[in-house]
């Protein structure tokens, strides 16, 4: 809910502040030494299950991350059965013999550097995605259109979501993520709200992909706590901060075991 | 438990008066306006004899007593921009002596921020901490829009700072916006801004008194850890009618006063509005002329003298806000305060005023998108009955009081209609109760060494009913009890000393140190960097514990060449206990269980003001320089060490300059520096989803870009006749059209999605505005 507020007062300050402004700027930054990075996903498709390791890098450089290579990969499950990562390209460890189950919980063990760093996620139920819509909103002379995900939350426990939108093959950037906490049992319809900052605008002929993950409580605080931060930069509101990271040893990044269901669209 | 000991005090009080050989007699009375028939705050009586010679000044009602042994003296009664009055006296009997100033016409020397009225006062008095602003010279500080504002002026006071570019948001002495304690006629404005903050709720026009303490809280207030902006309305003329107003770029305001019944009781009414969005009106864009933007304000005030001895004032204030874009969003807040006021002269010494006082303060937002329509609305209530006394005896002005506060947060109310993605829901009431009792006695040591000491005795009580839970360390409900309605579920009492001292060095040079303790019940929860309409309130509870704050200071004062420069230099060291701040990923909006996303920790600021001030000639104004530090440590945020608090800036100077070239134009300036805010800027990326994600290492580290910003005004006095008078005021706001930062995000950029970059958003670039002033 506080998204549409703040998505709201977007347009509000758009329309308030005609003689604000923007502007690059150099900052002076401090340069922390690399941080290891974890991202692990398991999900209930079949294919090839991915965790990558790779390292963080100065604000100032170009986004390109140096893989960890060499890292011992191992998931298991609650009966005990456990399926070893190959590294098949530097830094990124799979699985084909992986498919995640509804329920069921994995925990990740990488050892890389003589340190261990281990987690547990578990995929929770699947919500179906039902449909993908188009909203458009009219605003002065110009419309807005948007993204709406369509689907049934079920009633009797809580649900976490997290939306990964692709439009023409390149991904939104930014972090969707909702709990049920308002909306719990009903027919939800939520929208993808993003602003032309980063991202193209969305226009006539563009297909849009997206990907709907349920899940679990501490992958949502991650995805829920960076999707604050993004919105506002310092001096504008959350204070940013590390999103809180299931993994241990102070590595960055997540380990989400979830569902994932993905459509299309295409914008008329 | 708590009457006992102010009973104790009270005795203890009188223990220190000296019995007195020679026979005393009392004068008292009230000071007026000549012209309006306006009480006068702080005007000064003083009675100058061979033998003897004393003064004091007039209450927050106009009324002084003065007690001295039997003999000749002259009355001198006197009032920045007002024309002194002196009265032979034989004091062989009490007596009373009411005084009516007339406005000195001829002054070019009024002041803009006088510390005090009476002449050396600002040196002598024993208050600390206390800035007053003269509201009649607040329309030549220039400001954004050129809407003259309360807030934005004691911005630039040393000590203060402003929440942001062109917002009404402030804070005092390293404290948090929600840490200040804002009255208006005695009655709490809990949001304080109009416009998201680009506008201040107190309408100048209506005000006759603000005054801004940063340290040494009189006994007499409570409830906020940082400051008291005492704001208090004008009473309206007792003599004749009058109109005046002002049109200006954004909004017009009108003020009509009159007596009801001559020299005996008046009324004032005041209002203003903006119309931003009646320009949106006439778009012929339907998109754009159905949305909202705008604010209006209605203060209204009715005094009528019964007697000598009972006087009622009755006064209110009324705000709304609203913004809305058609089909998508709607948004209004307001706050509502009402305060019925009876004076009573039990005698020529005591003085009792008894205060019942209604205010509350709400908020609705719509979101009017059929599959996500929600309406939320929230509400914060207070009843308060306040009873006051002041005794004036031969050196002492004692004040004693006690006070019932009781508030109830309806902390959010979801209503949805047709097929939501919401769900209606409702967050259970909070109810509270306040109670203080105080004592404080303002002491004539000697000539040269005043004191002003005091006990404020508060509690706080969380009331049922309602589900009251503690938390686990993951949030999750530990335990849930259910209290009946009426039930304690928790009481907090506290002691909260206060004391302050001057010692004079000479006439004109004083040093002065002071000790207060206070606490805070009411907490806002907010994300934003200052007040926002949504902001959440909550009591202190179970789970969250009253603040704390000690703060001691000194400083030394110096006037020089009969008043005409005033220095000011103080020393402060504040400790904060049981602040707040938030989990990751906290969800303050409608959450019943919102308690279990904070943090506890504690706080400390220090720093040094200094502030130059003159008061006379054609140029007047003033230089005011902080340099400060604010922390704030939390076991869980920055590794358990202590980190800058947001409002955290080194350097704050503000020069402020008014020239009087002639009596017809007048020219103003004024210029702000302040050092970045504490923010948290990125050390390193990585990649997370798919997306550049920031790594962060200490909390608050980094420093947005200084603030400096130039702006200009001039006034001009169009033709004055007895009958109608008017002005224009011009005004250029950030003259040097610098682009200061409001927030800076960082992101990958468009054009090259490998590569990242840092984009600051300026809001206000050079504004120009114009007002056109009335008055008939």
């Amino acid at each position: 809910m506080l998204k549409y507020i703040i998505y709201s007062c977007f347009f509000i300050i758009v329309s308030l502040s005609m003689a604000s402004c923007e502007k690059v700027i150099d900052v002076k930054l401090n340069t922390s030494p690399n941080q290891v990075v974890i991202e692990g996903n398991i999900n209930d498709q079949p294919g090839v299950q991915t965790i990558t390791m790779s390292e963080s890098v100065p604000y100032t450089t170009s986004n390109q991350y140096p893989p960890i290579t060499g890292a011992q990969v191992l998931v298991t499950d609650e009966s005990s059965r456990s399926w070893v990562f190959t590294e098949t390209k530097p830094g990124t460890y799979t699985s084909s013999a992986l498919q995640g189950q509804i329920g069921q919980q994995y925990t990740m063990k990488v050892i890389s550097k003589d340190i261990t760093y281990t987690a547990v996620s578990t995929i929770p139920t699947l919500v179906n995605l039902d449909s993908l819509s188009i909203k458009v909103i009219t605003f002065g002379s110009e419309d807005f259109k948007a993204v709406e995900v369509h689907f049934k939350d079920p009633a009797d426990r809580v649900n976490q979501y997290r939306w990964v939108m692709k439009i023409n093959g390149v991904q939104i950037r930014v972090v969707y993520a909702d709990n049920d906490r308002l909306s719990n049992g009903n027919d939800v319809v939520n929208v993808l709200f993003y602003s032309d900052d980063e991202n193209e605008k969305l226009k006539a002929g563009d297909e849009v992909e997206v990907e709907m993950q349920c899940i679990d409580k501490p992958v949502f605080n991650y995805w829920f706590t960076l999707s604050q931060q993004s919105q506002n930069g310092p001096g504008g509101g959350v204070t940013p901060g590390n999103p809180p990271s299931n993994i241990d040893n102070k590595a960055l990044g997540y380990f989400s075991a979830h569902t994932s269901q993905k459509m299309k669209v295409t914008v008329k | 438990m708590i009457q006992k000991s102010l009973i104790c005090l009270f005795f203890l009080l009188y223990a220190f008066s000296p019995a007195s050989a020679q026979q005393k007699f009392t004068i008292s009375g009230t000071i007026r306006d000549a012209a309006t028939g306006e009480t006068l705050i702080g005007a000064t009586v003083k009675i100058q004899g061979t033998t003897q010679s004393f003064g004091t000044s007039s209450n927050a009602y106009g009324f002084y007593s003065l007690t001295g042994n039997s003999g000749e003296y002259n009355l001198i009664v006197s009032y920045t921009g007002y024309e002194a009055t002196t009265k032979r006296i034989t004091l062989s009997s009490s007596a009373k002596f009411n005084f009516e100033l007339k406005p000195d016409k001829g002054a070019l020397d009024e002041v803009v921020i006088t510390a005090g009225s009476r002449k050396n006062d600002n040196v002598r008095s024993p208050q600390m901490g206390l800035d007053k602003l003269n509201m009649k010279d607040l329309d030549n500080v220039p400001v954004l829009f050129g809407e003259k504002d309360v807030l934005k002026t004691i911005q630039m006071l040393p000590g203060v700072k402003s929440g942001g570019e062109g917002n009404t948001g402030f804070f005092v002495r390293g404290g948090a916006a929600d840490q200040n304690l804002i009255l208006l006629d005695e009655a709490t404005v809990y949001n304080s801004s109009h416009l998201l903050g680009f506008f201040s709720t107190f309408n100048a026009d209506a005000i006759k008194d603000v005054s801004l303490y940063k340290g040494g809280m009189p006994a007499q207030y409570g409830g906020r850890l940082s400051s008291v902006l005492d704001v208090k309305m004008q009473d309206g003329n007792n003599k004749e009618f009058g109109v005046e107003g002002g049109i200006g770029l954004i909004a017009s305001r009108i003020k009509v006063e009159g007596p009801i019944v001559k020299d005996k009781g008046s009324f004032m009414v005041s209002a203003r509005r903006t119309y931003i969005d009646l320009l949106l009106k006439a778009s012929p864009d339907s998109s754009l002329n159905s949305n909202t933007l705008n604010f209006y304000d209605i203060n209204a005030k009715l005094n009528y003298q019964f007697d000598d001895k009972n006087t009622i004032f009755v006064s209110g204030y009324f705000g709304q806000d609203n913004i809305g874009i058609k089909d998508l969003f709607a948004n209004d807040w307001g706050n509502t305060t009402a305060t019925v006021r009876l004076n009573h002269v039990f005698n020529d010494k005591l003085f009792s005023n008894t205060s019942f006082i209604f205010n509350k303060y709400n908020y609705a937002i719509e979101l009017l998108d059929a599959d996500n329509n929600a309406r939320v609305t929230s509400l914060i209530r207070d009843f308060n009955l306040k009873q006051d006394l002041q005794y004036y005896s031969n050196k002492h002005v004692i004040r004693f009081g006690a006070q019932a506060t009781h508030h109830r947060i309806a902390p959010s109310d979801i209503t949805t209609t047709g097929n939501s993605s919401f769900n209606p829901l409702s967050v259970e009431n909070r109810y509270g109760l306040e109670l203080a009792a105080y004592a404080s006695d303002e002491w004539t040591i000697t000539d040269k060494f005043n004191i002003l000491y005091g006990l404020r005795v508060s509690s706080f009580s969380l009331l049922g009913p309602g589900t009251f839970s503690t938390y686990d360390n993951m949030g999750e409900i530990a335990s849930s009890t259910t209290s009946g309605s009426g039930d304690f579920v928790k009481t907090y009492i506290y002691a909260e000393p206060r004391f302050s001292a001057s010692y004079s060095l000479n006439e004109e040079n004083s040093i002065k140190a002071s000790y207060n303790r206070n606490t805070q019940n009411i907490h806002i929860l907010t994300n934003a960097n200052t007040g926002s309409p949504t902001d959440q309130y909550v009591m202190s509870s179970n789970n969250i514990k009253p603040e704390l704050a000690d703060q001691v200071a000194m400083g030394y004062f110096r006037n020089s060449k009969d008043n005409s420069f005033q220095f000011s230099g103080e020393v402060y060291y504040k400790w904060l206990q049981n602040q707040i701040d938030y989990k990751d990923g906290a969800q303050l909006t409608a959450n019943a269980n919102v308690e279990s996303e904070l943090l506890y920790g504690v706080g400390r600021a220090y720093g040094l003001e200094l502030y130059a001030k003159k008061t006379k000639g054609k140029l007047t104004g003033w230089v005011s320089y902080t340099l400060s530090k604010t922390e704030r440590k939390f076991d869980e945020i920055n590794e358990g060490n202590y980190f800058n608090a947001k409002q955290d800036r080194t350097h704050d100077l503000a020069v402020v300059g008014i020239y009087n070239l002639n009596p017809r134009w007048t020219f103003s300036a004024n210029y702000i520096y302040s050092t970045g805010n504490a923010v948290t800027f990125p050390a390193g990326k990585y990649n997370t989803g798919g997306l550049t994600t920031y790594f962060y290492t200490a909390r608050n580290a980094d420093r947005m870009p200084y603030t400096s910003r130039l702006d200009i005004s001039a006034t001009l006095k169009a033709k004055q006749t007895a009958k109608y008078q008017s002005s224009w005021s011009f005004g250029v706001y950030n003259a040097l059209n610098r682009k200061n930062p409001y927030s800076i995000q960082f992101r990958d950029k468009k054009s090259d999605p490998t590569q990242t970059e840092a984009v600051q958003t300026s809001l206000f670039g050079i504004i120009p505005s114009i007002t056109y002033n009335f008055k008939f």
